[in-house]
């Protein structure tokens, strides 16, 4: 372990880190049910609602009432905890941490989850769904950074040594690929969640086709990597369980893919030969219906940070090896990578 | 950067930029959207088009701020909780039902054009000709109340349009009342480009009182009204008469092969639906006739003759104008897909009444026939006996041996054993 690690070795900031992260997750499930039962709108004012400070609102009209109300309503609650999460991450960073970098790290999450809520508040009294679209794409991105947050601050990461298998720049390049990939079905999800009111059928057919060809790129990625990392760096732990799980997980979201347009418009037209599709209708408004669109959703954000959280890890093995390679030069940069961020990787 | 990494982010990122502003600008309130093919094909001139715009939203308002003229005899309360955008209040009141349930598929202006819909087979339904498929009525006449409210609260089977019966009491019926309003909306946009035909090229229309509610406005709310009226009964002389059930079928299986029913010639031989499926529903069949005029059209302007050179500009500029419409506002015509009867699954309901009005006034805007008296009093194809006959053969048929052979056979296993 190099002596500057030996200086940093409080566990609070990675503990806020993971903290951070285990809270953003369920706050991107509960926006995902805010659309889903469209409930953007169940509270028209904003920080207040419906007048009362967000704090002292009524718990037995929001536990007890609509339905709506309790989840947007929540929706705001929990975004406090989260955002006091990232004050508290921000504070043991400011305390415990040597490294200008990760300090930055931890202003720049706070700054997004305020960003955020203002986002969401803006959405709200504008009544403006392209606001919703962002706020709805940003949440996934927060959680992404989370990952990285909680990644660059852990002991692992620290205590990081070059990989003994050849080719881990490819897996960084690709795990960058995939995240990006992953960002922009997203994207393109929240488009297909958010029609604009004035949408013609050929805008949403463009999406769609385009979020399922993205989605056959995503799988045919996560293939290609889980295959390398399998191959080539069967015994780096650290870098075949996020692959594996970016597997399952792409297999697991085509599936609710598929089930999320059958719940919400049926079986296409060419299946109406088989007897089940002949006679199925969606049922508006169903649980089925409900968790599978909201699911799919939080899955892809989880992809978003699992594919972030190997593009890491695989970055900083990277940096290390091609340290390693290179005893006399300063750590090379297989990304051009800003000084900053640098400093993450020392 | 690596060059592949960095051709990778500027392609994701343009598409994603590309994709939240196309969301840019669709915050300026949505639009009622006039039918620009018909429009187009009656040679409608741009100020007129205005006056109809205008017109209707004087006597419907907008999509936010619904209005409705006391003829019309629907409830502005139910039409306003389904219009307008998506919002809920403390209470759990909801308002925007419309555009949060089915303005997706059936379109802002109830067009059937909705952002999904092209990829939907069958097309969501257009409201604004008033015709409906499923339903107690007479053919020509409009679906009740409660031929609507069924509609919503179970969904079609088969089809993208999803049952709503989770939904409270009162939103559903807000929804049957919004629909009724789109559908009225429609048909008096159609009567008031009919009468821009009525007029010579000097003269504009008159937007009296006399005109729009008179002579537009109440047929047209008075045939919604009357829909009770036209209730195709299923008792009294309708009844189904007593007669044996396995004779019934045999009855109904001979009319169903037979030149008079001639139900084989759209369900084929094995009433599997494979049997003609050339013709189109009146929606498909306006867009595929209008396809036709334009092309027939082009052909002209290929080969004018002894045009002028004004009538040559006139004709290209009516191309140009149908053609827009025609691509921007309207959907790839289909043909009917005339159904499988064996699969058992009936759209408009699947009691014996149900099937029996299917028959008796057929299926409105598609090719499906009806065999009953096309008048109260008038002889039908079919006599009320002859139809109930149909009624138990089609309902038979997926009980058939032919629809479900291994069925069968472990039906005569059981029994041998």
């Amino acid at each position: 372990m190099n002596p500057a690690a030996q200086q940093l070795e409080s566990p609070w900031p990675h503990r806020w880190a993971v903290a951070l992260v285990c809270a953003t997750f369920p706050m991107i499930w509960i926006g995902g049910l805010v659309t889903t039962t469209g409930a953007g709108m169940a509270v028209p004012d904003w920080p207040n609602t419906y007048g009362y400070n967000l704090f002292l609102y009524p718990w037995q009209t929001w536990v007890f009432g609509p339905w709506k109300l309790f989840i947007e309503h929540g929706h705001r609650l929990f975004g406090t905890v989260v955002g006091m999460i990232a004050i508290g991450f921000l504070a043991s960073a400011l305390w415990c941490q040597k490294r200008a970098a990760l300090r930055w790290l931890a202003l720049v999450a706070l700054v997004g989850v305020i960003g955020q809520g203002i986002l969401g508040g803006m959405r709200v009294r504008m009544n403006e769904v392209t606001l919703a679209q962002i706020h709805g794409c940003v949440g996934p991105a927060f959680f992404a950074f989370a990952v990285v947050c909680a990644v660059v601050t852990s002991s692992r990461w620290r205590e990081a040594e070059a990989p003994t298998g050849a080719g881990i720049a490819r897996i960084e390049r690709l795990a960058v690929i995939i995240t990006l990939l992953a960002m922009l079905q997203i994207v393109l999800g929240s488009f297909l969640r958010h029609l604009p009111t004035g949408a013609r059928p050929g805008d949403f057919r463009l999406a769609l086709w385009f979020h399922l060809f993205v989605a056959v790129g995503l799988w045919a990625h996560i293939a290609l990597i889980t295959f390398r990392v399998w191959r080539g760096f069967r015994d780096e732990r650290w870098l075949r369980a996020p692959a594996t799980r970016l597997s399952i997980l792409i297999l697991l979201q085509v599936l609710l893919g598929l089930g999320t347009w059958v719940a919400k418009y049926g079986f296409p037209g060419w299946m109406s030969g088989f007897e089940f599709a002949a006679a199925y209708r969606p049922t508006a408004d169903s649980i089925g219906q409900v968790v599978m669109a909201t699911t799919h959703v939080a899955i892809g954000s989880l992809i978003l940070a699992t594919s972030t959280l190997l593009a890491m890890r695989a970055w900083r093995l990277s940096s290390l090896a091609a340290l390693a390679n290179s005893k006399s030069e300063p750590v090379r940069r297989t990304l051009n990578t800003p000084k900053l961020l640098m400093e993450v990787a020392r | 950067m690596n060059r592949t990494l960095l051709n990778y982010s500027w392609f994701t990122g343009c598409v994603a930029l590309l994709s939240l502003l196309t969301g840019c600008g669709q915050g300026s309130p949505p639009q009622f959207r006039l039918d620009t093919v018909a429009l187009a094909e009656k040679q409608i001139p741009a100020e007129q088009v205005q006056d109809i715009s205008n017109i209707l939203e004087a006597m419907f308002g907008t999509p936010d701020d619904p209005f409705v003229l006391p003829e019309t005899g629907l409830d502005l309360n139910l039409v306003k909780m389904s219009a307008g955008p998506v919002a809920s209040d403390e209470f759990g009141r909801e308002t925007g039902l419309y555009r949060r349930h089915c303005a997706h598929c059936h379109g802002t202006t109830g067009d059937g054009m909705g952002p999904t819909a092209m990829l939907l087979n069958p097309y969501p339904r257009d409201y604004r000709r008033g015709i409906f498929k499923f339903k107690s009525t007479e053919r020509a006449a409009k679906p009740t109340t409660h031929d609507l409210d069924y509609i919503v609260r179970e969904g079609v089977q088969g089809t993208a349009m999803p049952a709503f019966g989770l939904l409270p009491e009162v939103q559903i019926k807000s929804l049957v009342e919004y629909v009724k309003y789109l559908s009225m909306r429609g048909q008096v946009e159609i009567r008031l480009s009919d009468a821009l035909l009525d007029l010579s090229e000097d003269e504009k229309l008159q937007p009296t009182r006399e005109l729009l509610v008179d002579e537009i406005l109440t047929p047209i709310a008075e045939s919604w009204s009357a829909a009770g009226d036209s209730i195709i009964p299923t008792d009294g002389d309708n009844a189904r008469p007593e007669m044996e059930l396995a004779a019934s079928i045999a009855k109904g299986q001979e009319l169903f092969y037979s030149t008079k029913a001639n139900c084989v010639k759209c369900h084929g031989f094995g009433a599997l639906g494979d049997g003609q499926s050339t013709d189109f529903d009146d929606w498909s069949k306006a867009i595929d006739e209008a396809h036709k005029s334009l092309n027939g059209d082009i052909a002209t302007l290929d080969d004018p003759g002894e045009m002028t050179s004004e009538e040559k500009a006139e004709l290209a500029q009516r191309i140009a104008r149908l053609s827009l419409a025609l691509d921007t506002d309207s959907l790839p015509p289909r043909t009917a897909k005339p159904r499988n009867l064996r699969q058992g699954i009936y759209r408009g309901g699947r009691a014996p009444y149900d099937l029996y009005r299917r028959f008796y006034a057929g299926i409105n805007g598609t090719p499906m026939p009806g065999v009953g008296p096309p008048s109260p009093g008038a002889p039908g194809t079919l006599t009320n006996d002859e139809i109930w006959n149909l009624v138990d053969y089609v309902l038979s048929l997926p009980y058939d041996p032919i629809s479900s052979p291994p069925r069968q056979q472990q039906h005569v296993s059981r029994a041998a054993l």
